[in-house]
């Protein structure tokens, strides 16, 4: 029976809710599409949650859902219904959009651009050439392993990142005796350092990327402005975390070599990838300077890649749809909670605005951070950010306190610091497959480093507040 | 989680249970078959690929009477349904001929001599099925405690 239930919660619950009337919500005129979001939105989550089906799979089904009851081109009877009751219907170029956003188009110019410097090995001479300062002090080494793990997973995908350097560190760790607390050490340290690093640009892990879609308007956060923020925030992080790894389990070994083959490729095409690569990431950092926003930005290297062969049509192929997909769909549940008119009704009717604003990102922050150790980050995101989005645009008892975008940031940032556990993020999984890392070790440097992430979080939304950064 | 096959092929029964007993580690996620001969192991095929499941790797000895290994593999090797399916031969009686043509025709992943090291066939076996499941895309971490880390880091790329 447990074993069906993941597939029968995620099929009854939401049936349940469509059929229940409409004034057994408590907000008041909600309307027949309202009610279709949230089930919607509960499915969402029970799929996520539980997993029955793949998690971009249930991005998907969230679109075409949306798509089939609640847009102006869905099935028949989902418009019988008089106009009153029946709310406002969501036009179907908006939903089908959410698969072509500008989000979308950004992250896929982050995408050619990693899967370039991959392939023209560009990751690996760098992180040859920026190594050796380290020297061979393994506490050392091990500092400038994080390091470059960070820098490379704030621009290609931290599974990616963690893969490479994991088989970097393979034949070095393999030397350690047997009992040396060091491998367990250098082993957590990757994963833990391309997590972090992954909050450090808008295109370092998706969940940033789905906090773009409600930082709108008054509340824009360019490329650059999320680094100068973003940036320093993983240096202390990783500072920390060093500390903390090479305290909790020092390596007895003097002197590690990393012996990474190589030399920098100087043909045409990996001049080009080269070129290409400062030059977007130049554009990206000079903010609206020359007229471009970011989402432009992103499809230079898509074009200049594709001219020249540098992706070819296979290449094309092996692009993490999947990823963008899974994207989408949050962009989508939160168009259906904004544009239904639920959010701002159901707001209302809830006296949110009794809590305080602090409990409220304390709060927030806490349960995005739970989530995000047992599910995937995205899918936390794409989950928690429209309600809370919602939420800060209608509190105003939270404007002294930053307004929304300290809200969303804060749940945001919480989302990458779930990885407490093997199944928290693809990066721990391959890690804790190394052998050299038992869970308890993990979940010991992961709790930790949740929780004082999380409070550096709320002490540097405090400063970006106080000098008015943000809000 | 798909269904990965694992196929023993050797004429001599002592033989493939000594081999399956060695890959015992992987029974609990994949599928060990054992085949006494070629047709058996042809045969199975085309019943796995009715269902639609994988076949992760071939161990297959050579010296068998009608069909030798050889000529399995290679047979496999030039069947497009089987693409990706990893090779492997365990064989003591090879001639100098008989290995040119498994590496040339039937495209050999791996050689190995009887009497094997388990633990050799074992870590050969992980590799190999390490390599089979990200080429063919499918979800590693649903089988990644039986894989083989360092070929997983080395492969994948996104």
């Amino acid at each position: 029976m447990k074993k069906y239930l993941k597939y029968l919660l995620p099929v009854l619950v939401p049936f349940i809710i469509l059929l229940l009337p409409a004034s057994s919500f408590g907000i008041d005129g909600m309307t027949l599409v309202e009610q279709r979001v949230i089930a919607i939105f509960v499915m969402a989550t029970l799929c996520w949650v539980l997993e029955p089906i793949p998690i971009y799979a249930t991005s998907v089904l969230i679109i075409v859902l949306q798509l089939l009851l609640i847009s102006d081109k869905g099935l028949w009877f989902t418009k019988s219904a008089p106009a009153e009751e029946l709310g406002h219907l969501i036009s179907h170029k908006a939903l089908m959009g959410t698969f072509a956003s500008p989000i979308i188009m950004l992250f896929l110019g982050g995408f050619f651009l990693a899967m370039a410097a991959t392939k023209y090995r560009l990751d690996v001479n760098l992180a040859r050439v920026l190594l050796k300062p380290f020297g061979q002090n393994p506490k050392f080494v091990m500092l400038g392993l994080m390091m470059i793990t960070a820098v490379f997973s704030m621009f290609m995908s931290n599974t990616a990142t963690t893969a490479m350097m994991l088989s970097i560190l393979t034949p070095v760790i393999a030397l350690f005796g047997r009992d040396d607390l060091g491998k367990v050490a250098f082993a957590l340290s990757v994963p833990v350092a391309a997590n972090i690093g992954g909050i450090g640009t808008p295109i370092g892990t998706p969940p940033n990327a789905v906090a773009l879609k409600y930082l709108v308007d008054e509340n824009n956060i360019s490329f650059g402005e999320w680094m100068v923020f973003g940036v320093p925030f993983v240096v202390v992080m990783l500072f920390i975390a060093w500390l903390l790894l090479t305290t909790l389990f020092p390596a007895s070994i003097k002197e590690i070599n990393l012996n990474i083959k190589g030399r920098f490729l100087k043909t045409p095409k990996a001049i080009t990838v080269y070129v290409t690569f400062v030059i977007t990431i130049l554009l990206w950092l000079m903010g609206g300077l020359h007229g471009m926003n970011s989402y432009v930005v992103a499809l230079i290297p898509v074009a200049v890649f594709s001219m020249f062969k540098i992706i070819t049509k296979e290449d094309l192929k092996k692009i993490s749809w999947d990823v963008l997909w899974l994207v989408s769909g949050g962009i989508a549940l939160g168009v259906g909670l904004d544009k239904s008119g639920l959010a701002a009704n159901a707001i209302e009717a809830i006296p949110f605005a009794e809590l305080h604003p602090l409990l409220l990102i304390a709060g927030a922050s806490a349960l995005c951070l739970l989530m995000a150790n047992f599910m995937s980050h995205t899918a936390t995101a794409n989950l928690l950010l429209p309600l809370v989005a919602a939420l800060g645009a209608s509190m105003h008892s939270l404007l002294p306190y930053g307004g929304e975008v300290v809200l969303i940031l804060a749940v945001t940032f919480a989302a990458s610091l779930g990885m407490s556990l093997p199944i928290s993020t693809p990066p721990n999984a391959l890690a804790y497959a190394s052998g050299h890392v038992e869970t308890r070790q993990m979940a010991k440097v992961g709790v930790v480093l949740g929780i004082i992430g999380l409070l550096i979080t709320y002490a540097m939304l405090y400063v970006l507040n106080q000098l008015s950064y943000v809000g | 989680m798909d269904k990965i096959n694992i196929i023993c092929v050797d004429d001599e029964r002592e033989v493939l249970e000594s081999v399956s007993r060695d890959l015992a580690y992987f029974a609990d996620m994949f599928n060990i078959e054992e085949c006494e001969s070629a047709f058996e192991c042809e045969e199975l095929l085309e019943e796995l690929d009715a269902q639609q499941e994988y076949v992760g790797v071939i161990i297959s000895d050579h010296v068998m009477p009608e069909k030798s290994g050889v000529e399995l593999l290679t047979e496999v090797a030039l069947d497009h349904r089987f693409l990706g399916t990893k090779k492997l031969l365990l064989t003591g009686l090879a001639t100098q001929a008989d290995t040119i043509r498994a590496i040339n025709n039937a495209k050999l992943d791996n050689f190995l001599e009887k009497v094997w090291d388990p633990q050799e066939l074992q870590q050969t076996v992980k590799e190999l099925l390490t390599e089979y499941i990200v080429e063919k895309g499918l979800e590693y971490e649903d089988y990644i405690e039986k894989l083989d880390p360092p070929t997983l880091y080395r492969l994948i790329k996104c």
